[in-house]
């Protein structure tokens, strides 16, 4: 039997462009995010057949009305030029496991049937997206052959530290491309990569929750698809509560980069240096909220899992790794410091563990969370005065410890098997 | 008189000799069943340990925290070794018992059939109390960790409390199936537990009552307030 969502694509045939939305009780910013797309759309490419699509994970605050609702009234008052074509609204709910991943499924699926050329989702918390998005994550796939476009945002220094302590410097090491936000969330990628996402089986596991952002761009280059970045300025978001979200958010996230390491092991055990990738976009610096940071608490929460959990590390670490820890952990606050070597090597003990299964998976990666704590607590520390810049300087150094290391992890990983 | 005594003596010897070829089958027959044990017990510990090694057991073994008892315990034995070992004894033992009852001897009979009566709700009983043991060890380091990663100062103690708590149940719940004292070990675990919880009420709300207090005003109050002292990063 036909669902209503299969009957509303029927509808549409074909597309061009088709723009993803995944939401979940976002009625506050998904208005601004779909009249930014629309804006886009119409503005840079006017004469394409677009189709956005809500992959809704069952909101209740009136998400899925606001949808309908939102239309641009009058172009004129933004735009010179008017789009030839309507803009299709889908909305739909997604299904499966609860996460951004299904409700990506649900777009794959989408883009699939209306044989889109090139698609984008954008997350639908952003109060920070404009227009000029859509064009810098659209026309790369469009108009320049790229299968994968990654964003590449102006953030807060102390932002995005999952990204930048682990994702980014692991991705870049064992895959051999730069690209500095592999976890964005706002992606734009080919009608072809988008079937080929779909060939996997992957919708009951951690890619189908927070892990979908490291396993497209994991993918894209792995499979040798040709990837870039777009400069999109500064990435605001609606404010949550990060410090609930991080327990299992951290642990989707580094699974999938576990995972994929199991799978792509024969790719990322030869030895070669990272390249940059092409980088679109135009730099600006941007004025950004600032945020605050406890990191007594980290601190303390590092020391807590030191004192408690070194029995379940002991069955994972070396013995030099976890004497080192217990010395880091007699540090006072005021010379708390966790170095880029000693990082590196938990970073790399913990995935092969992770391979060999030697801890149960899910306790093994809620029990590196003081780690990684102590790590941006370490960070944060090092860098309250730096600028910017400076900030990513650290952060460039610790990738070379990572690519430093690199024979290291394929030493120990095969040793391991 | 001669011949009473020559008569006696041949029959004695008669109905001797008649009964040890009465039972001298019975005795070819234990030792045909020893011997067919032996080796079907070889055989079986053979097969099993290389199916438990071609299965991983001893890695899944390692990661249920199995194996390290196993080593704390003094045991220099792999997982699969030991647990191959052990089905290589159960069928030495059963074979025994199946070769003492080929001699058909009445004493051994009501024995025999008691304990082959009595194997299933053995094995029942080591089955709760191996699976009692992993999934206590199990939620026992899921509740460590969740307890470090809250930030509880009493993180070990939470996690040693689940894990006792598991362990004592699952005892009973062995005890009970195999029939020993079965009031004794209800009425022990009821009351044993019931005091647990009433003390730890009592000294919570008597004991600890300003700590209460306190800590269920700061949970209201911090649910008021909340942000205050809170990380604002986001961590992707």
């Amino acid at each position: 039997m036909k669902t209503p969502f299969q009957g509303q694509l029927e509808e549409v045939r074909e597309a061009d462009i088709l723009v993803g939305i995944p939401s979940y009780n976002n009625s506050h910013t998904i208005g601004h995010v779909i009249r930014a797309v629309m804006a886009g759309l119409a503005k840079y490419f006017p004469k394409a057949k677009a189709v956005l699509v809500n992959s809704d994970g069952g909101s209740t605050d009136g998400t899925q009305e606001e949808v309908r609702r939102v239309q641009i009234e009058d172009y004129k008052t933004i735009l010179t030029s008017h789009p030839v074509h309507p803009i299709h609204k889908i909305i739909t709910p997604y299904h499966g496991v609860p996460g951004k991943g299904s409700a990506f499924r649900t777009i794959f699926e989408a883009a699939k049937s209306l044989k889109a050329k090139a698609c984008v989702v954008v997350d639908s918390d952003l109060r920070s997206i404009t227009p000029e998005w859509i064009e810098l994550l659209v026309r790369p796939v469009f108009e320049e052959g790229f299968d994968y476009v990654a964003p590449l945002y102006a953030r807060h220094k102390f932002d995005g530290t999952i990204t930048n302590s682990i994702v980014y410097p692991l991705t870049r090491t064992l895959y051999g491309k730069r690209i500095r936000q592999p976890i964005g969330g706002d992606f734009g990628f080919s009608g072809k990569l988008a079937n080929f996402y779909l060939t996997k089986e992957v919708w009951e596991t951690d890619v189908a929750r927070f892990g979908i952002d490291i396993w497209m761009t994991t993918l894209a280059i792995a499979e040798g698809y040709q990837v870039c970045q777009s400069y999109l300025g500064a990435k605001l978001h609606d404010a949550k509560d990060p410090g609930a979200d991080l327990g299992p958010m951290f642990t989707q996230v580094v699974s999938s980069v576990y995972y994929l390491m199991g799978e792509y092991q024969t790719l990322w055990e030869q030895g070669f240096t990272s390249q940059s990738v092409p980088t679109f976009g135009f730099h600006y610096e941007v004025g950004l909220e600032p945020v605050s940071v406890n990191v007594e608490r980290m601190i303390g929460n590092f020391r807590l899992g030191v004192r408690d959990l070194i029995e379940i590390w002991r069955k994972v670490l070396p013995a030099e790794t976890t004497r080192w820890l217990e010395s880091i952990e007699k540090l006072s606050d005021e010379a708390f410091f966790l170095p880029h070597d000693l990082w590196v090597r938990l970073i790399y003990e913990f995935a092969i563990a992770y391979h060999q299964g030697l801890v149960h998976r899910e306790h093994l990666l809620k029990s590196m969370i003081p780690l990684y704590l102590g790590k941006v607590a370490s960070f944060v520390k090092e860098n309250v005065d730096s600028s910017a810049i400076e900030v990513e300087k650290k952060i460039e150094s610790l990738c070379q410890v990572f690519e430093g290391m690199k024979p290291y992890l394929v030493e120990r990983w095969k040793k391991g098997e | 008189m001669g011949e009473v005594w020559r008569v006696a003596i041949i029959d004695s010897l008669n109905k001797f000799l008649g009964k040890v070829i009465t039972f001298f089958p019975n005795v070819l027959a234990m030792m045909t069943i020893l011997i067919l044990g032996l080796i079907i017990a070889w055989v079986f510990k053979k097969i099993l340990f290389y199916f438990l090694k071609t299965i991983q057991f001893d890695r899944v073994s390692k990661q249920w925290g199995f194996a390290d008892i196993l080593s704390k315990g003094g045991v220099t034995y792999s997982p699969a070794h030991l647990l191959s070992r052990f089905f290589y004894w159960i069928i030495i033992l059963i074979t025994l018992i199946l070769g003492i009852n080929a001699l058909e001897v009445a004493a051994t009979q009501n024995f025999i059939a008691h304990f082959f009566n009595y194997l299933p709700n053995l094995f029942a009983g080591i089955l709760i109390l191996v699976i009692g043991y992993l999934i206590a060890i199990f939620l026992g380091q899921a509740t460590l960790i969740a307890a470090v990663n809250a930030q509880m100062e009493s993180a070990k103690l939470l996690s040693r409390i689940v894990r006792w708590f598991i362990i004592i149940l699952s005892l009973t719940m062995a005890l009970y199936h195999l029939g020993i004292a079965e009031k004794v070990i209800v009425a022990t675990f009821s009351i044993t537990f019931g005091g647990i919880v009433l003390a730890l009420a009592l000294a919570f709300g008597w004991g600890g009552r300003e700590l209460a207090k306190d800590f269920l005003e700061r949970y209201y109050k911090g649910r008021e307030k909340k942000g205050e002292g809170e990380d604002h990063i986001s961590h992707i």
